[in-house]
């Protein structure tokens, strides 16, 4: 910094390191300078510095690895493919499956007994457990990851969907039928409304939740897809494949995230008068563990960032 | 429920009551026979319906040790008592946990307490974001790789799945900490450490529960996946040798034991604790 030698430079320095986005950019740059001490240090045959990470992923991105490793047959782009339509059509399975059942449980108290528990149990269950149980039992294809999805991401609609239920404001339905106003519309302008902060977080949860558990059974359950990608990687001894496709895994979720769920929030929260609404239903359930329920749907939002 | 016509006559009060318990012990016998009828239409399902289902699904007929019902892993259940294979595995299993998710809680817990510092704040952000985004399997297998099968290989891959877990709810805690009362107990000179022990930590102690109760289901589930990989015990060690002998009945077994024991954990001994954490607080009592 030339700026140093001018008297003021002390503080516009200090200054400079305040800066939010120094901060944010100093993490990186932290974490590969341990990187490399860890290399340098370890010694180890397969671990590999950053830059070549970052060199497989320039390769993968641009089609060039099957030229560098002569065996190599698969694309980044076609297992993407892959794992993505396997992720839609679970994801797809489990929205619709999981918000009849949610809708039902929140509706009836004995709807509610008959399937809590099993959910519950789903819910606790290690993706593992489903991969391999599947990959048994289909072999390797799309049956496998698909049902390993959307046994991972249905509980967290179903709870979210009925917790959205539990959650709609009653005096609101009292009102609307004291005044004489039609069904359809209590539906329409009622309860669809208040359900929908519960289903954004339905959304969001089973498609990290999906994700994850659809990698997992891609490593037991079947030939191709990201999870495959990944293991081929490891047992190719080639650690840039394994940390470099881990880092397609979180920019896609992060891409997802800003680009999809974000805006489509912000979209159907517009009458709201607070974009942060959403936040502020989990606070309540993580500030009041007592309410019935509560602690399952916070174990429903939390528990499934998860592998 | 009933409180809005409620007049304080007494006669009235007790009928309206009596109705209300009346209502009450109806409503908890409906849900238990529901519950149980849940219970015996899934385990009757398991047990004969599902080889029909999977037939049906993949086209072909599969062998009993394929899919098996409840009874069977039942009837299993006690060969895995007689060999002791239970106890060690499940000795090595919560070791992992415990050691791991030991590691991320004293971690998660300082950079949850770091993020008051707006600075720190923004340092942690990406990490703990990529944390929770990234999926345990690369950690599992990075953590082998660099450093075999080490301690410190699994270590890390709980470590960087379950701290951001721990962090951000503690952080969120630390948000919600009532300025008021720190401001007023500054003013009457209360010392730091009463302030700590009578302000900070019980106001925290909730978010602590709801991280040690995430913390611990998440730890399990990627304990069990570093097994598989890089160990020659425990139950993710044990599923999958079961699996690769495609003896589908001990799998299960091995599952739902140890299924059962996180279940247990997590319901009743966590839930005494914070019972007896939270004996001081009214709203308990009223659910």
């Amino acid at each position: 910094m030339t700026t140093a030698t001018i008297p003021t430079g002390h503080n516009a320095l200090t200054g400079f390191f305040k800066k939010s986005w120094v901060a944010r950019t100093l993490m990186p740059i932290a974490i590969i300078i341990i990187w490399y001490i860890v290399f340098y240090t370890l010694d180890s045959r397969i671990f590999v510095p950053p830059h070549k990470v970052f060199a497989f992923m320039w390769d993968e991105l641009t089609l060039n690895t099957p030229l560098r490793y002569g065996s190599v047959k698969s694309s980044l782009y076609g297992m993407f493919g892959i794992t993505i339509f396997r992720l839609f059509t679970g994801f797809t399975v489990a929205m619709i499956a999981g918000t009849l059942i949610g809708l039902a449980m929140g509706l009836s108290k004995s709807v509610n007994a008959f399937f809590h528990d099993w959910v519950m149990a789903i819910l606790a269950m290690p993706a593992l457990v489903w991969g391999l149980f599947l990959g048994l039992v289909f072999g390797f294809g799309h049956q496998a990851p698909i049902y390993a999805c959307i046994l991972a991401g249905i509980p967290f609609v179903i709870v979210n969907v009925r917790e959205g239920v539990r959650n709609t404001p009653k005096e609101l339905f009292d009102m609307a039928r004291a005044f004489g106003v039609p069904q359809n519309h209590i539906t329409r302008n009622v309860l669809l409304p208040s359900l929908m902060p519960f289903f954004f977080a339905a959304v969001r949860y089973a498609f990290s939740v999906g994700w994850k558990g659809l990698v997992i059974a891609e490593v037991f359950g079947a030939d191709t897809g990201m999870g495959w990608t990944i293991k081929f990687w490891y047992d190719a001894h080639r650690t840039q494949g394994v940390i470099g496709y881990g880092l397609f895994f979180v920019i896609f979720a992060l891409a997802l995230e800003k680009l999809v769920f974000e805006p489509l929030a912000a979209r159907s929260f517009k009458w709201r008068p607070r974009i942060g609404d959403i936040g502020v239903v989990e606070e309540k359930f993580i500030l009041d563990p007592t309410i019935d329920g509560a602690g399952e749907a916070e174990y429903a939002r939390e528990g499934g960032l998860d592998g | 429920m009933v409180t809005t016509d409620e007049r304080p006559g007494g006669a009235q009060r007790s009928a309206e009551e009596e109705r209300l318990l009346a209502r009450r012990r109806r409503e908890t016998r409906n849900r238990w026979i529901w519950r149980i009828t849940g219970y015996l239409v899934v385990l009757l399902v398991w047990e004969y319906g599902f080889q029909w289902f999977m037939e049906l699904v993949s086209g072909r007929a599969l062998n009993d040790a394929l899919l098996p019902g409840p009874r069977r892993i039942l009837a299993t259940f006690p060969t895995l008592l007689e060999d002791a294979e239970l106890f060690t595995n499940f000795g090595a299993t919560l070791t992992r946990i415990g050691v791991g998710f030991g590691f991320s809680f004293i971690a998660g817990s300082l950079i949850g307490l770091f993020a008051q510092n707006r600075w720190l704040d923004n340092f942690f952000r990406d990490i703990v974001v990529v944390s929770l985004t990234s999926p345990g399997l690369v950690w599992a297998l990075t953590g082998l790789i660099i450093w075999g099968f080490k301690p410190l290989g699994w270590i890390f891959a709980i470590f960087m799945t379950t701290f951001a877990l721990v962090s951000t709810n503690i952080s969120e805690g630390v948000r919600a900490l009532p300025k008021d009362l720190l401001d007023m107990s500054k003013a009457f000179g209360v010392s730091a450490m009463d302030r700590q022990r009578h302000i900070v930590i019980p106001h925290l102690a909730p978010y602590i529960f709801t991280a040690i109760r995430f913390g611990f289901s998440i730890a399990w589930k990627v304990t069990v996946l570093t097994e598989v990989f890089s160990s020659n015990e425990g139950i993710g060690f044990q599923m999958r040798v079961s699996s690769q002998l495609f003896r589908l009945d001990e799998f299960f077994t091995w599952v739902m034991s140890f299924f059962v024991f996180a279940l247990f954990m997590e319901k009743v001994v966590l839930q005494k604790f914070e019972d007896r954490y939270f004996r001081w607080r009214q709203e308990v009592s009223v659910s």
